[in-house]
């Protein structure tokens, strides 16, 4: 899926100006970085193309929809077809790793037995076959990040975007977090990662987008952390 | 159906979760169910007991000796608050008296000629109508006089206005409190989940799939605290009847006790509530999901 943001700034009440005139253009099937400094506006890109925010000036289209148009009611619609991995996972607490996962698929009413099919399928490519009924406090960090991009993989999405999703581990769990990345991006899923970590960026040279205090100040093919 | 089969189980979880919150908002909705259908039947009873008495309320007017009966008698019916008339003739008055004064009725031979004129016995629809009639009927030139029970038609009319207010009191009491209850449940409910529904919205799950087990909970809660009610009402209203056809048997007529009649209100009832936890979910889960999932 195409993302493209053009001449996007984006204010926050009083005057805080999290991204100034952003215009740049991902394509289907890309792994890109997006780094920078604490406040550079890495989440508010990545909100933006999740639609949870909106452009105070400028335009953001994924694929062939402005997002600036939809209606509230299209959202939940689009984002079935997004991706999301948060640095705070973002499970619901009261449901088992099963159940979160499910849930997805549940809110499109894709009937018991093919949720409980693809959610079975999902639990065993990220490893988690053994915690499956296991609630999310009782699980470690790693675990947790594979049980949201489980989530996130639940409905096959065309994009994925993973805001610093390696952000609270430790080195190897984050490196086998990486693996399920590249091996969703080898799908062909368009793939959109915010991250500090120098040496997952260094490691794997994709495309970088650099921001600092909200301006584009770096966007190379093949980068790394600090090139 | 799929999305029902999961909106019911999700339902289930939140009654689960919140069992506590839960049987409070059941307990006092029940309590303010059973109140309110309490008041609605005592003041249907005190309606009932009313319209009897006011219906056995008769002015009885008598007309001025020469005048055209049958014209005035036109002129009286046209009056918007009578509900029957009935004339009768000197010889019908007197013969109505001595049955009336049976063994005594000799004492009418004392008083030679038939001294009773023409005369009207009507009938109104409310006590309230009877004084302003009464005026009325005083100011017409054909009329001698007019002969009526003020002090019990103020009183009965008194009663009537006081029985009227306070069961729309105690009705907009207990509406209010079971409003208040279930919509604070129903709030409490979604804010303790504000961070999941947020979530939920975020991984694709819609605004109206989000809400519906909210709602489905606040009705369901209402529902079963009407059933409560209604429990409670079948418990205590049979008795009371009972009680008060022994003690005071002139009141037996004017009750109700139908059980036709108080199992149909009983089944009102329980749709009232859930129709009121219905309304009042919605209300509050509509104005949550809309702030919640408001784009920055």
């Amino acid at each position: 899926m195409k993302i493209v943001f053009s001449g996007v700034s984006k204010v926050f009440d009083p005057d805080i100006v999290a991204l100034r005139d952003i215009t740049l253009k991902i394509n289907k099937g890309e792994f890109v970085y997006v780094i920078g400094a604490t406040g550079s506006g890495k989440s508010t890109l990545l909100r933006l193309i999740t639609r949870e925010l909106l452009p105070s000036r400028g335009m953001v289209a994924v694929g062939s929809v402005d997002l600036r148009g939809m209606r509230r009611a299209d959202i939940p619609y689009y984002r079935r077809d997004v991706g999301l991995v948060a640095q705070d996972f973002k499970l619901i607490p009261t449901l088992t790793v099963y159940e979160n996962i499910a849930f997805v698929m549940e809110a499109m009413a894709v009937p018991s037995k093919i949720v409980s099919y693809r959610t079975n399928e999902v639990i065993e490519q990220v490893g988690l076959w053994r915690r499956r009924f296991m609630k999310p406090a009782q699980l470690s960090g790693g675990e947790q990040q594979r049980v949201a991009i489980a989530r996130a993989l639940a409905n096959s999405p065309s994009l994925f975007i993973a805001d610093e999703p390696t952000g609270n581990l430790d080195y190897r769990t984050a490196a086998d977090v990486m693996k399920i990345l590249f091996a969703i991006n080898a799908a062909g899923v368009t793939v959109v990662m915010s991250t500090h970590n120098q040496n997952i960026v260094n490691a794997s040279r994709q495309r970088v987008i650099e921001l600092a205090e909200g301006r584009l100040v770096r966007d190379e093919a093949s980068g790394g952390y600090f090139d | 159906m799929t999305t029902f089969k999961y909106v019911l189980r999700d339902m289930g979880r939140l009654v689960v979760n919140h069992w506590i919150l839960g049987m409070l908002t059941l307990i006092t909705a029940a309590v303010m169910l059973w109140i309110l259908g309490i008041t609605t039947l005592f003041s249907l009873n005190v309606e009932n007991l009313l319209s009897r008495l006011e219906s056995e309320l008769t002015i009885q007017a008598y007309v001025k000796k020469g005048s055209d009966v049958e014209r005035v008698s036109q002129q009286i019916q046209a009056l918007e608050s009578v509900y029957s008339l009935k004339a009768y003739s000197p010889a019908e008055s007197l013969s109505r008296l001595q049955e009336k004064m049976g063994s005594q009725s000799r004492a009418l031979d004392l008083m030679g000629d038939n001294p009773i004129p023409w005369n009207f016995e009507i009938h109104v629809k409310e006590a309230g109508q009877v004084e302003p009639l009464v005026s009325r009927l005083t100011a017409m030139p054909e009329i001698e006089d007019v002969v009526y029970a003020g002090m019990v038609v103020r009183r009965i009319s008194a009663l009537s206005k006081v029985a009227s207010h306070v069961a729309l009191i105690m009705f907009v009491l207990s509406v209010v409190i079971t409003a208040l209850v279930v919509y604070n449940t129903i709030h409490i409910s979604l804010y303790s989940r504000r961070e999941e529904i947020g979530i939920m919205y975020l991984v694709g799950a819609t605004r109206t799939y989000i809400a519906t087990p909210f709602v489905l909970e606040g009705t369901l809660l209402a529902f079963l605290g009407a059933l409560v009610a209604v429990g409670g009402i079948v418990l205590t209203y049979f008795p009371g009847i009972a009680l008060l056809q022994a003690n005071l048997p002139f009141l037996s007529s004017s009750l109700i006790g139908d059980t036709h009649i108080i199992g149909r209100f009983c089944f009102l009832l329980a749709g009232f509530g859930a129709t009121l936890g219905w309304v009042c979910s919605y209300i509050v889960v509509a104005r949550f999901m809309h702030s919640v999932t408001r784009p920055e």
